[in-house]
Formats: structure tokens, C-alpha cells, sequence
């Protein structure tokens, strides 16, 4: 049972790295009424400044479990895991901004306001622990997502990107809202742990109807934040038109925030209290449904993704189908499931972020982002293809790289459920882990032709090969040696994301 | 007697308008009216639900007595501040692309 904090400035101790994030985010906006050329230079420094100072302000919160703010918004391990997880992918997405060649010439400083503000708001929407936070927090991290991916106001591609998401993501979350506004007079409060209450108290059948209509309503809005079929169309059009690095960004943040929260509010929100933590309410058939679209979500995913040209678009439909496979361990409902969701979206952030680097770069030296013009990539740029080789195969989930230790749990939670649970469940838990296997081996297809075409076809022989900047170099390794190094660490790895298991309201 | 079927009944019209506009409008601001029904139909909800609820007497009723009051205006607040960001995305997209329709933003597919 978690403590709820009541006292204001109580409140505000605990919550230093929200604050830390709010304040740098209207210092940049102040400095940027500074007419000077070096503001954007400052503003930079501000924003890694605080997003590292951010990340070390939540290390000592990580052994609490409180709901802070009269219970809006709760701060226990699994929240302080996924705030460290966040405040890293931003910062190595405004690492990549410096090397967009698509907002070079552009003013920064906005966007690293922007930044901040998605960032605190993704945090929020990890954290949320009632349906009022949770619907505010949906709506900022998407309101200024949707700024972002119009960033570049002349360019056609981007404003289209932003409408389609703008109207898409407006009707998902009214959608939602109207489920959550059901689901408030079902309960007669907003507060996650008090819904769970009155639902245990036991509901009339008429009440069982609308329980399963808010389910699917309040899926809706979740759905378009992790990017899950049927609410995925908006992704490849956005994901192509954004900026790069606002693609690397939506493709982790938002969904891994999204993750965070349907986790959260399956547990504290419709779990049964006392029980296993993922006894769900038994009202609705949850395995069925959600093992459906996780279904539909990763066989979309990887199929559309097998005929596409544009690298963006590529990463887009295989960000769709890594959604799948992370649904896979909510599909599980246990323990180990939840444990696979942490461990595989950490693997996710490194995997994911790395490619679209290497895309950033490649565009950013070499101006395209179409497959054709990675031919005869090997010869002009060997580290950055090796690079991107590791990137892609950890993707694929081939040992030893963090992908498929991803993998690895996720599809271990669904075995391990399959053998515990009886009758017709049984074989639909083994039938979805094959399923789930048989995607994997779609998926190695086109992230495979992406290296044929980088190695083997011939091309762009006349072209000069690529200088890179060591800085650049640097940085690639980096990330190429989180794919790698974490196997070496595992054990601690493993019992981080088992100490990140302890949440609120269990 | 009006009571809360009334009211919900209400909002399931608004909710279902508000979708229907957002199906078949080709014009992205009309699209965007659909929206603001969608959201006003959940607030009418919210509203109605704090109203009307019975459960509220059973419940902690100083400390949650309101919430839907506010969820509504807090709800008010996200919509004026996503139509601002949409109408603003329309304008820029119009000034480019000359038209409001939907069904010719078709630069981005496959």
C-alpha cells in the first residue's frame, strides 16, 4: 500500500526532475529573446545541462513509493526506471538535432523548448496514477509532438505529416476521453487505485457491458500513443515526413511512455487488489483481445514494411511491428511479462535510436534517405555500414546484441504462460509465440536487404566517400557498444528490471 | 424529471455526430468541429456524472466530490489548445498547398 502526499511542498521534494525539466524549458525560452547568435549555442547547453541533471535527480528517488499531489501522480521504481529511460532517449535525440541537415538554417532554440516540454510531459504520462493526469499528460506529450513534426514550416512533406497526425491523434484521444468519462461514472472518481476499488466492489451486468466498451474506447487513445494496429496508419506518413530526429524521438519516447501506462493502468486501474498483480478484472477477456491486435499489430507491421523504399518509412512499419512484439508481454499477464515490456523497450532505445543515427548521418552527408542511394554505401563509408549492420541485426534479434535479449523475454513470458494456462488458452499462447516467431523471420528479410543494398549492389561509384567528423564516429561507437556491452552486465541488468518491478498499488 | 439518462443520451448523440463529421468531412476544419463534439460529449459526461452519481455519497466525498467538474475544465483547456496548434497547421498546409481537403494531402503514402 502506498503512501498518498498530501503536502504541497512534500509534493515538490519529490518531484525535483519534472522541475528541473520545467524550469530549463522557460529559461530556454527566455534566452531565446535574446537577439544574440550564440543563444542557440547556450540554449543547447541549457538543455543537455538539465536533461542530465534531470537523470541524476531521479537516481535518489528510487527506492520510494509514494503517490505524490494528493495521488495525480505516483513515484515509485517502475516510474523512476522509465524517467531515467526517457530523459536518456531525449538526450540522445538532441544530440542527433546537431547533425539534421533538414533543420539546419532553422532556429533551435524553440525546438529545445519543445523538446523539454515533451520530455516532462512523457514523464507525466509514465507516472500518471489518475485518469485526469493521464489524459492531460496523452495530450501534451502529443499537442507538442505535433509542433515538432511541423517544424519545418515551408516544407510540405512535414505540415502534411503534422495534420494527418494532428487529426488522427485529436479523434484517438477524444475517443479515448469519452471511455475514460464512462469509466469515471462506473467508478464515481478519477484516481486509478479508487477505479480499481469500486470495481472490485462488483458491478451489475449492465455496468459488465459498458466496462467492456470503456476497455476498448480508453485502447484507443493508447493504441495511437504505442503506435498498435488498427490506430498505427498515421505512423509511416509521419514518420516520413518529420524531421529525422522527431522520428527517432516519436518512434521511442511516446511509445515507450505509452507502454509505461498501460501497463500502469491495467495493474492499478483493473487489476484485482490483493491478488496476483495481474489477476486483471475478470469482467473482460483481456488475453484474447489484446493478443489480436498484437498480432495484427507485428504482421502489419512487418509486412508493409517488406516493399518499402524510403528509409524512414522502412523504420516506421518496423517500429509498428517491435510494438507487437512488446505487446507480447502485456499479452502475457504475469510478472515475467511486465519484466520483458522493461527489458525489451530499453533494448528498443538503443537498437532504434542507433539506426535512425546512422540514418541522420547518412543524410546528413550524403542527402537521401532512399534505399537506392545506400548502394555502394560499403565502400564509402565502411564504419558507418558496419555500424548500421549491428544496429539492424540487434532489430532482427540475433545473439549476442541486446535485441535478442529482448526478444528473448518477451517470447519466454508467453511460453511460460502458454504452460501454465489450461484448456483452448493454451493453444492460442503457443500459436502466438510461433506467430510471434514466424514475424521475426519476416522481419530479418528487409532489414537484411537494407545491408544487401548497403554491401553487396553496386552504385554511386563516382561519389567521393564520406568524411565524418570523429565527434560523429565517436558516437555511433557509442551506441553501437550499448548494443553490445549490455550481455557482459546482465545479471545487474536483470536485477534492475526486477528492482524496477515494485510498483505502486500492488 | 430529467435525470442522468437524459444526459447521457445526449452525449452518446454528440459523441456519435461528433464521429460521423470526422468520417466523412473532406474538409479539414469541418474534421475539427467533429472533433470538438467528440470531446464536448465527454465533458457532458463528466459533468452530468459528478451531478448525478450515487456512488459519490459512499466515497471520501470532500476529496472527490469535484473531480469530474474539473476533469471538464481541464478538458476545455486541451481543446482550445490542440485546436490552436490544427488551425495553425491548416493555415500552413493551405498556404502551400492552396486547399483545405483532406482527400488531397496525398503527397505522403505507400
Amino acid at each position: 500500500m502506498t503512501t498518498v502526499i498530501d503536502n504541497p511542498t512534500e509534493s515538490l521534494r519529490l518531484f525535483r526532475p519534472e522541475l528541473v525539466l520545467s524550469g530549463a524549458m522557460l529559461l530556454v525560452v527566455v534566452v531565446d529573446s535574446i537577439r544574440a547568435r550564440w543563444r542557440d549555442g547556450l540554449n543547447f547547453l541549457i538543455t543537455a545541462a538539465a536533461l542530465i541533471a534531470a537523470a541524476v535527480l531521479c537516481l535518489p528517488l528510487r527506492d520510494k513509493s509514494v503517490e505524490l499531489w494528493s495521488g495525480m501522480v505516483v513515484l515509485d521504481p517502475m516510474s523512476v526506471f522509465f524517467k531515467i529511460l526517457l530523459i536518456g532517449a531525449s538526450f540522445l535525440v538532441l544530440l542527433m538535432f546537431q547533425r539534421s541537415r533538414e533543420l539546419a538554417g532553422l532556429v533551435m532554440s524553440e525546438f529545445y523548448a519543445l523538446l523539454l516540454a515533451v520530455t516532462v510531459s512523457t514523464l507525466l504520462l509514465a507516472t500518471a496514477n489518475d485518469i485526469a493526469m493521464l489524459y492531460l499528460a496523452l495530450e501534451m506529450v502529443s499537442v507538442t509532438s505535433y509542433v515538432m513534426v511541423a517544424y519545418m514550416k515551408g516544407d510540405r512533406l512535414s505540415n502534411e505529416a503534422s495534420l494527418k497526425y494532428i487529426l488522427f491523434g485529436a479523434v484517438s484521444t477524444g475517443v479515448m476521453l469519452y471511455g475514460l468519462s464512462l469509466l469515471y461514472g462506473l467508478a464515481g472518481t478519477t484516481s486509478l487505485p479508487g477505479i480499481r476499488d469500486a470495481l472490485a466492489g462488483g458491478i451489475t451486468d449492465e455496468n459488465r457491458l459498458t466496462l467492456y466498451v470503456v476497455a476498448l474506447l480508453v485502447f484507443a487513445g493508447f493504441g495511437f500513443k504505442a503506435a498498435l494496429a488498427p490506430f498505427h496508419f498515421w505512423c509511416p506518413d509521419v514518420y516520413q515526413g518529420a524531421p529525422t530526429p522527431v522520428t527517432a524521438f516519436l518512434s521511442v519516447a511516446p511509445k515507450a511512455a505509452g507502454f509505461a501506462i498501460m501497463l500502469r493502468f491495467f495493474t492499478s486501474g483493473l487489476a484485482t487488489p490483493n491478488s496476483v498483480p495481474w489477476e486483471l478484472a475478470p469482467t473482460i477477456d483481456w488475453q484474447p483481445i489484446l493478443m489480436l491486435i498484437s498480432v495484427v499489430t507485428m504482421t502489419i507491421g512487418n509486412v508493409a514494411a517488406l516493399t518499402q523504399t524510403n528509409m524512414k518509412r522502412l523504420l516506421a512499419y518496423s517500429s509498428i511491428a517491435h510494438a507487437g512484439y512488446i505487446l507480447m508481454g502485456i499479452v502475457a499477464l504475469s510478472e515475467n511479462g511486465a519484466r520483458a515490456i522493461l527489458v525489451y523497450l530499453l533494448a528498443y532505445v538503443f537498437m532504434n535510436l542507433g539506426a535512425f543515427l546512422v540514418v541522420t548521418l547518412i543524410h546528413y552527408y550524403d542527402g537521401s534517405f532512399e534505399l537506392r542511394d545506400y548502394a555502394g554505401l560499403w565502400r564509402r563509408a565502411p564504419y558507418l555500414t558496419i555500424a548500421m549492420a549491428i544496429f539492424l541485426f540487434s532489430l532482427m534479434g540475433i545473439p549476442p546484441l541486446v535485441g535478442f535479449m529482448g526478444k528473448l523475454y518477451v517470447f519466454a513470458a508467453v511460453v511460460r504462460t502458454a504452460q501454465s494456462s489450461t484448456g483452448v488458452m493454451a493453444h492460442w499462447m503457443w500459436a502466438y509465440a510461433v506467430i510471434g516467431a514466424v514475424n521475426a523471420a519476416i522481419a530479418a528479410y528487409y532489414y537484411a536487404r537494407v545491408l544487401k543494398t548497403m554491401v553487396i549492389d553496386e552504385g554511386n561509384e563516382e561519389k567521393a566517400p564520406l568524411s565524418m567528423s570523429i565527434l560523429d564516429g565517436a558516437w555511433v561507437g557509442a551506441l553501437v557498444l550499448a548494443n553490445i556491452l549490455p550481455l557482459l552486465f546482465w545479471t545487474s541488468i536483470e536485477g534492475i528490471a526486477h528492482e524496477s518491478l515494485k510498483y505502486a498499488g500492488r | 424529471m430529467i435525470g442522468i439518462q437524459q444526459y447521457l443520451t445526449v452525449s452518446a448523440a454528440l459523441f456519435s455526430l461528433g464521429v460521423l463529421g470526422v468520417l466523412t468531412r473532406r474538409n479539414a476544419v469541418n474534421v475539427l468541429m467533429g472533433i470538438e463534439l467528440i470531446l464536448n460529449s465527454a465533458n457532458l459526461n463528466l459533468v452530468a456524472f459528478t451531478r448525478f452519481s450515487r456512488l459519490d455519497a459512499a466515497r471520501d466525498a470532500a476529496r472527490h466530490a469535484m473531480d469530474g467538474q474539473l476533469f471538464a475544465v481541464f478538458v476545455i483547456v486541451i481543446a482550445a489548445a490542440e485546436v490552436a496548434v490544427a488551425l495553425a497547421i491548416v493555415l500552413t498546409l493551405y498556404r502551400l498547398k492552396r486547399t483545405p481537403n483532406l482527400d488531397e494531402a496525398t503527397s505522403l503514402k505507400g
